[in-house]
């Protein structure tokens, strides 16, 4: 259903790694491929948080301020009422690319601390770091999504003295507001 | 008050069954929140976002409006064109330049992480990303002294671009610490906000020495 999402999903994180080891052959300029795969790592963390999370999976995260100045992290799911075969399948690399990805940049941690080329330890750390911060907050937000949807079921079904509270867990549209963990 | 009890549970429950129910089967499409938003939105928002930042940043008012809704992109832009126009400009070699490039960007983002730990040491309600994103921007002052100092020297390297550069470079490094601490000194107790100003200064004050001792091959 979103053929194009899954392959922006899949390109600025494939590119940036293709180009990390293949920059020798580009070009011979160590600026231009540290620009060029920073680029690559920032536009990557922008579309996955934004755009492919939500229409591939349904979920999203961010952090927002209030009044007082507090920052609360938000994570959000939304209730797929059917699971069709291609949405399946686009869950699937959905996760696959989260999760392959930065076990390959902290391969390339180790190889270039070990083989002290240390100029491009920078990068690996910048890439890692917004990898991984992706990864985290999606698991964040389907674990969250997963602890809700067994906490309302075991509401309708269980005892009879519910605490009124618990009730505007569930927001009126349709999705799950979940996690607004504390100050940072 | 056994009496009150029983009252206030037997009213409870059919008004929670009711509650709950039609929400999880309403239909996705009335969702008003932005997880259905067309892409193209989320871009134009975002780079609305970036740019009215940018304009806070020249024209330094008391708003949240900088502090609210961070980011990180315009401090990224920022610190990859000073570090691009800090570096010595011939190509075509495999040292070209490359540490002094991921020198100045470990500098600025080191830097940033270190100040921002300091102020929340000292007791700042501000936030860890809040900071670095104050810090980012007002780089941009900066960015355009770097500029202005590369076209100088490019009309000559002798006493009077020197006048002129550090002019400059002076200027826009006092616009750069104004800025930011505008932004950051209201989110610290009064008694230590000469203790946050401080490295905020030193640290604006290690870039403008960058900018100010370059001189191209």
């Amino acid at each position: 259903r979103h053929p194009l999402a899954t392959f922006f999903h899949l390109f600025f994180r494939v590119s940036a790694i293709v180009t990390y080891l293949f920059c020798d052959w580009f070009s011979n300029s160590f600026v231009a491929c540290f620009v060029t795969i920073l680029l690559l790592l920032s536009f990557d963390f922008w579309s996955v948080k934004n755009v492919t999370g939500r229409l591939l999976v349904g979920l999203r995260w961010w952090n927002q301020i209030d009044e007082d100045g507090k920052s609360h992290w938000v994570f959000e799911a939304k209730r797929v009422p059917t699971i069709a075969a291609s949405t399946e399948a686009e869950a699937r690399i959905f996760w696959l690319g989260l999760i392959i990805c930065p076990v390959i940049w902290t391969m390339f941690f180790f190889s270039t601390l070990f083989s002290l080329k240390l100029k491009w330890l920078a990068l690996v750390i910048a890439g890692i770091s917004l990898q991984t911060a992706n990864l985290y907050g999606y698991i964040h937000c389907k674990l969250g999504g997963q602890k809700a949807i067994s906490r309302a079921t075991s509401r309708l079904f269980g005892t009879t003295d519910i605490p009124k509270r618990q009730s505007r867990s569930i927001s009126e549209d349709g999705t799950e507001e979940h996690g607004k963990t504390g100050t940072r | 008050f056994p009496g009150l009890a029983d009252v206030s549970i037997s009213q409870d429950i059919p008004v929670e069954g009711e509650i709950t129910v039609p929400v999880g089967s309403q239909s996705p499409d009335e969702d008003y929140s932005t997880l259905d938003e067309p892409v193209k939105d989320t871009i134009m928002r975002d780079l609305k976002a970036v740019g009215k930042k940018f304009v806070h940043v020249m024209y330094p008012r008391k708003s949240s409006a900088l502090l609210r809704d961070w980011d990180l992109w315009g401090p990224l832009v920022l610190c990859v064109s000073l570090a691009l126009m800090l570096q010595g400009g011939s190509a075509d070699s495999k040292d070209d330049g490359g540490p002094q490039f991921a020198e100045v960007f470990v500098i600025i983002w080191f830097g940033a992480v270190v100040i921002t730990l300091n102020s929340k040491l000292l007791g700042g309600t501000i936030s860890f990303f809040q900071s670095l994103c104050v810090l980012g921007y007002c780089v941009l002052p900066l960015t355009v002294a770097m500029l202005v100092c590369r076209l100088v020297l490019l009309a000559g390297a002798g006493t009077v671009s020197f006048i002129i550069r550090l002019i400059v470079v002076g200027a826009m490094f006092g616009w750069s610490t104004l800025a930011s601490t505008a932004f950051l000194a209201d989110s610290q107790p009064p008694n230590r906000k000469a203790l946050v100003v401080y490295p905020i200064f030193l640290f604006y004050f290690v870039i403008s020495w960058m900018i100010l001792t370059f001189t191209p091959q």
